[in-house]
């Protein structure tokens, strides 16, 4: 199985989806994240990992400019998603979002029903012309997400009653339904149960053939599973970047070695 | 099907982030509209704040000034004190008859001395106060030995001379006015040439007793003032010891059961009541079932007791809450009872926020003008009350019954008390949010 | 003994047990402390305490128990068709009331000598205490006057037995406590169990006032409805009191004015209000918030009656002379639209602060998923965090209804005194509130239904007040649950 990965790495390489260069970010006067580098490949599943604390949740809000709601916050540095820089002045984040969606550590579905819900995104940016359209992206979705079947007979009731792993999937349909370019994805698994895992990360190697993934773990084991590329990051800075394959059997850098092995963290 | 779906409905055509769309146009223009109604809200609230503050200080301060005529008086034994005994008991019973018609002499020798003539002394002498004899009569008594002098005194003129001083009163209205005529108004400049009436700062507005509909020239807010300052001194004394007690019982000692459920949420609910359900109660329970004396501050002071307690219970309990266990552990720990830790330790701790939820209890119990109106309060005293017994008014009533008196001049005193009222208040929170701020958590 | 010479004489036999029982104790063991089972402290406050307690539980009593002695006394000198009948008999014995305690003011202010009182015959009494400032209404029947001089006799002595018996229980008290001080006596407990008793007395004060509103106007109301149908009270829809007889009471035009200015004042203040609330959680700067916050909040600090001199001088004429005239509406200046805009003015800071505290409890995470999605700020706030804050905020609504229903000062002064049901916001209405205050203010007479009625009106208005903050405290705390 690594093998094919290995495979398709070699394929996607060449098309950078996100570049970013020298990223620094102060939390008033804490420096959170410290010069970090990285490019991001489209149509695969980027994983950072890193004890606590190592500014991997930072960078991740970075990328779609979720930072921007927390006052003290501040980035600089140059972070291109296809060559444009999403902090340049022009850029309206709420577009970028649209572009760069995100699904978080807790399950958030809002209280509304499970088709309002999925057909927010959608509604707000204006993607469908009329219900029969709407109707078919929340279907397509809740499909893509592994979640129709559970809910088919119910999408009217309210998102919040449903378990915890399928809100979590809610939320990534939800996520979909804007048709992003980028899907972040910050410990989607950290508040869910072994089975609800397991389907939440089937669903994310099966999201990899249409977005580009970057997914925040504390989990080694979750990100050699799902990923084909691997971040460590420690104390705010970048340790290793590399092919998730040799970033767990072979790392260049011996606190990588430290964390994989259980050292730190 | 996959693809397509999972791309959403249309086939997007790749779009710059850097260029925004016309969607995206529209809905940032949306956002604008929508914040901007926010900042209209907040400023049409806080317009028509500054517009009544501004029209209250437009329309009261000149209360504070009031028309005073300055002129030597002779003060003639022959009508003063006829019997030349100097006796205080003769003394008192010379009227005010008498004393006005001293003054109108006065006066008119006084214009006699400035040269300025007059077609009618009525004219001039109707310029002096109905209040204006009593106030000189009550000169004259308090040092009898000036009878047989002359001496310089100062005494109210009329409410209109005074509300043309102020604009209020001009020919036009003149015209019209049975009380001042325009000859006069000319008569009034006059004098105000010759320097025998002017503005003065009037003390008499603050600490003088209610006058009648005819002389609003003499009313003062010192009743009011007495009847509130009761009122807060026995509020103070109930509220503060039954709320602190209830509340420490409530948090410290009380088992979570029905019967302490009831009392919360009864608690919850008098704190929303009508003020003015407060007072039927009043009249019912204190006046008519217990028959104490209708207008006292004592049935006022206890009704605005009751309301000012669900404020302060709920104040003291939520700084009770606030004392961290950790020091009540400690305090137990040492093998403290339950009461001294309570007493010794978690109640000096909550102090400040007590103190400052009673002292906002106290500003709107101030405030407080509905429920002292069934209680009578609102009646028309002119004694000062000596006890808390006594029939009295309060500062917020007194704003009321002038408001709802005929003449004009008595707008402007219900101003001017509310500027005295406001300005109590502005005391009082500017007391409670010091406090706050010295002693915010030192944990 | 006046009550307060009374409570001088308690206080100082308590200060007296604090003294003796602290001193006896510590002879007893010495002057050690040690051996003590409490502070020493501990043994004196039981002593002042059993001192002072009983006692003072006897004069309560005492005061309340005599006039109701009193009274079932004298009523056998009352005509039977008087003492029969509840309503003649209050008049009856307020009459002898006032008739003694004049009696007792003239003998004080020397009009009556002492031993005269017993004489005095019923044509010279109203002359006699007329002198004294006693006015009487009318001439004093010979079995009133016999009445009273009963109650005053009885009164007196009242007065002595109760003296005697105060004291005489205080010293009692005061005797046990001293025996019961021994070194292993539990004095703190004992302490501790009626500070104990105290907290639990105060806070059933709010029980007794909630039990005081109750019954004072079920009672009232209870006979109001004896003298007067509650169906033409609930069901009429003229309201014309007439304090020489014949009066209507018809609630429903009341009823209307007083929702239809609430209505006016919910519609200037929700708005208002509730896009201020968004805004200072939503959108402000934590600077600018900490400015504006408090200055909206000084629309509450400002009494009521402020706002009726608004109403009345300011917003009153202006509505008159700008609106209601030019559209030929009317011209008065209290108005439904005067009142309802002051009291919807009123209202904003109430309905701001709630919806602010309820926003902010909305979890970041809900708005975090919305942006994540690329919405704006205001479609976040329209579509994610008002319907989840939906239920606080009609809690809010509902308060601040129960607020304006019940605000009295400002219809009093801006909405008129015309119990009308008419649909045009500009003439003037009447509500309960107002007519509340109408019938009780100057001289009530408790026999009459003209007064009695606004005990009806008060009732009503505190059910349908209760109502509305129960429903509102209920989903409030359901809402808050929901995000716990």
């Amino acid at each position: 199985m690594n093998d094919m990965r290995i495979v398709e790495r070699t394929v996607d390489t060449h098309d950078v989806k996100i570049d970013a260069k020298d990223v620094n970010v102060h939390y008033g006067t804490s420096h959170a994240l410290k010069g970090v580098s990285v490019a991001i490949p489209d149509k695969t599943v980027t994983a950072f990992i890193g004890p606590s604390g190592c500014g991997k949740s930072t960078f991740l809000r970075c990328l779609n400019r979720m930072n921007d709601t927390i006052a003290s916050c501040r980035v600089d540095g140059l972070i291109a998603l296809d060559g444009e820089d999403i902090y340049d002045r022009r850029v309206d984040p709420v577009q970028l979002r649209a572009k760069v969606g995100m699904v978080f550590q807790k399950p958030n579905p809002f209280p509304k029903s499970i088709y309002d819900n999925v057909s927010y995104g959608p509604k707000i940016h204006g993607l469908t012309r009329n219900k029969a359209e709407l109707d078919e992206i929340v279907e397509s979705c809740l499909k893509k997400a592994a979640l129709w079947n559970e809910v088919k007979d119910r999408l009217h009731s309210p998102g919040t009653g449903l378990s915890g792993g399928q809100q979590q999937r809610l939320c990534i349909a939800r996520a979909i339904a804007t048709s992003p370019e980028v899907l972040l994805m910050d410990e989607p698994c950290s508040a869910l149960d072994p089975i609800a895992t397991a389907q939440v990360e089937e669903l994310i190697d099966e999201l990899r053939s249409s977005f580009s993934v970057v997914i925040v773990t504390h989990s080694m084991q979750q990100a050699a599973r799902v990923s084909q590329r691997t971040a460590f990051f420690h104390l705010g800075n970048l340790v290793e970047y590399g092919e998730t394959g040799q970033i767990f059997t072979s790392p260049q850098d011996p606190r990588t070695e430290s964390y994989i092995s259980g050292r730190i963290g | 099907m996959t693809d397509i779906s999972a791309n959403g409905a249309a086939p997007q055509v790749r779009s710059s982030i850097l260029v925004q769309d016309v969607k995206m146009r529209r809905r940032n223009a949306a956002e604008t509209r929508f914040k901007s109604y926010g900042l209209i809200a907040i400023a049409i609230s806080l317009a028509i704040l500054a517009l009544m503050l501004f029209t209250i200080f437009r329309d009261g301060i000149s209360s504070f000034r009031q028309a005073q005529l300055t002129f030597p008086v002779e003060l003639s034994a022959g009508i003063l004190d006829p019997n030349g005994a100097r006796n205080p008991a003769d003394l008192a019973k010379v009227t005010t008859v008498g004393y006005g018609r001293v003054l109108d002499v006065a006066l008119l020798k006084a214009l006699a001395d400035k040269g300025i003539a007059l077609d009618d002394p009525k004219q001039a002498t109707a310029l002096i106060s109905k209040a204006a004899p009593a106030q000189l009569r009550n000169i004259v008594l308090a040092n009898p030995a000036q009878i047989g002098r002359t001496i310089e005194v100062e005494v109210l003129a009329l409410g209109r001379v005074d509300g043309y001083f102020k604009g209020r009163v001009t020919r036009e209205t003149a015209e019209r006015d049975p009380q001042i005529k325009p000859v006069q108004l000319d008569l009034i400049d006059k004098m105000r040439g010759a320097g025998l009436v002017a503005l003065h700062f009037n003390w008499n507005f603050i600490f003088g007793t209610d006058a009648s509909e005819q002389r609003p020239e003499a009313a003062g807010l010192g009743i009011a003032l007495i009847g509130s300052a009761y009122m807060m001194l026995l509020v103070v004394v109930l509220s503060l010891p039954i709320g602190v007690a209830a509340s420490i019982y409530l948090e410290e000692f009380a088992p979570k059961n029905r019967w302490t459920d009831l009392i919360e949420v009864n608690i919850s609910n008098l704190a929303e009541v009508p003020s003015i359900v407060f007072g039927i109660l009043g009249l019912a329970i204190f006046i008519n079932f217990a028959q104490f004396p209708m207008s006292s501050s004592l049935v006022g002071a206890l009704v605005l007791t009751l309301m000012t307690l669900p404020t302060i219970i709920i104040a003291t309990r939520a700084s009770l809450r606030a004392v961290p266990p950790s020091i009540r552990d400690a305090a137990l720990g040492v093998g403290a009872s339950k009461m001294q830790t309570v007493f010794h330790h978690v109640l000096p701790l909550a102090m400040p926020g007590i103190l400052t939820g009673t002292i906002l209890g106290l500003a709107t119990a101030l405030g407080e003008t509905a429920p002292l109106l069934l209680i009578g309060m609102v009646a028309f005293v002119t004694n000062y009350s000596a006890t808390p017994l006594d029939p009295a008014t309060a500062l917020p009533v007194q704003v009321y019954s002038w408001a709802s008196r005929a003449d004009p001049a008595f707008i402007e005193r219900s101003n001017g008390a509310i500027i005295v009222l406001l300005a109590f208040l502005v005391v009082m929170n500017v007391v409670a949010i010091l406090l706050r701020r010295r002693f915010e958590t030192r944990w | 003994m006046s009550v307060l010479l009374l409570l001088a004489v308690m206080a100082a036999i308590g200060a007296a047990g604090y003294i003796f029982c602290r001193g006896r104790v510590m002879a007893q063991v010495g002057g050690n402390p040690r051996e003590l089972h409490s502070l020493p402290g501990y043994y004196g406050w039981n002593g002042a305490i059993m001192a002072t307690l009983p006692a003072l539980a006897v004069m309560v009593v005492w005061l309340i128990a005599q006039p109701l002695i009193l009274e079932s006394r004298v009523v056998s000198h009352l005509p039977e068709a008087t003492a029969a009948e509840p309503a003649a008999r209050k008049l009856a014995m307020a009459d002898i009331r006032r008739v003694a305690s004049g009696l007792d003011l003239a003998v004080a202010g020397g009009a009556i000598p002492a031993q005269d009182v017993a004489t005095i015959s019923p044509g010279e009494v109203r002359a006699r205490l007329g002198t004294v400032g006693v006015a009487l209404g009318s001439d004093v029947t010979p079995e009133t006057l016999a009445a009273a001089i009963t109650w005053r006799d009885q009164a007196r002595s009242g007065l002595i037995g109760r003296s005697v018996v105060v004291i005489l229980v205080a010293l009692a008290g005061l005797a046990y406590a001293l025996m019961a001080t021994k070194p292993d006596f539990r004095a703190r407990n004992r302490v501790e169990k009626v500070v104990l008793g105290g907290l639990i007395a105060a806070s059933t004060v709010a029980i007794l006032t909630t039990v005081g509103i109750v019954a004072s106007m079920l009672s009232e109301s209870f006979e109001f409805f004896g003298m007067y149908p509650w169906t033409e009270f609930f069901f009429g829809v003229t309201w014309s009191p007439n304090f020489s007889g014949g009066s209507t009471f018809g609630f429903l035009p009341l009823l209307w004015g007083t929702l239809y200015i609430t209505l006016v004042a919910m519609l200037v203040a929700v708005p208002l209000g509730l896009f201020a609330a968004i805004y200072l959680a939503e959108y402000a700067s934590p600077r600018a918030r900490s400015v504006i916050k408090p200055l909206i909040e000084v629309i509450a600090g400002i009494p009521t009656v402020v706002f009726g001199i608004f109403a009345l001088i300011t917003v009153g004429p202006f509505l008159r002379d700008w609106l209601a005239q030019p559209l030929g509406l009317g011209n008065s200046g209290s108005s439904v639209m005067t009142a309802g805009i002051v009291i919807g003015i009123l209202n904003i800071p109430y309905i701001s602060s709630l919806s602010d505290d309820i926003i902010n409890a909305v979890p970041q995470s809900l708005r975090d998923g919305s942006f994540g999605l690329g919405a704006t700020k205001s479609e976040t706030v329209r579509q994610v965090v008002l319907p989840a804050a939906l239920p606080g905020i009609v809690g809010a609504g509902l308060m601040a209804t129960s607020r304006a229903i019940g605000e009295t000062m400002i219809v009093v002064m801006g909405a008129g005194a015309a119990a009308k049901l008419s649909l045009n916001p500009f003439e003037a209405m009447t509500t309960m509130t107002v007519k509340i205050v109408g019938q009780l203010t100057g001289d009530t007479d408790f026999g009459s239904p003209e007064t009695l009625v606004a005990f009806a009106l008060g009732m009503t208005l505190f059910v349908i007040t209760l109502c509305l903050n129960i429903l509102a405290l209920y989903v409030v705390r359901k809402y808050r649950e929901q995000y716990e």
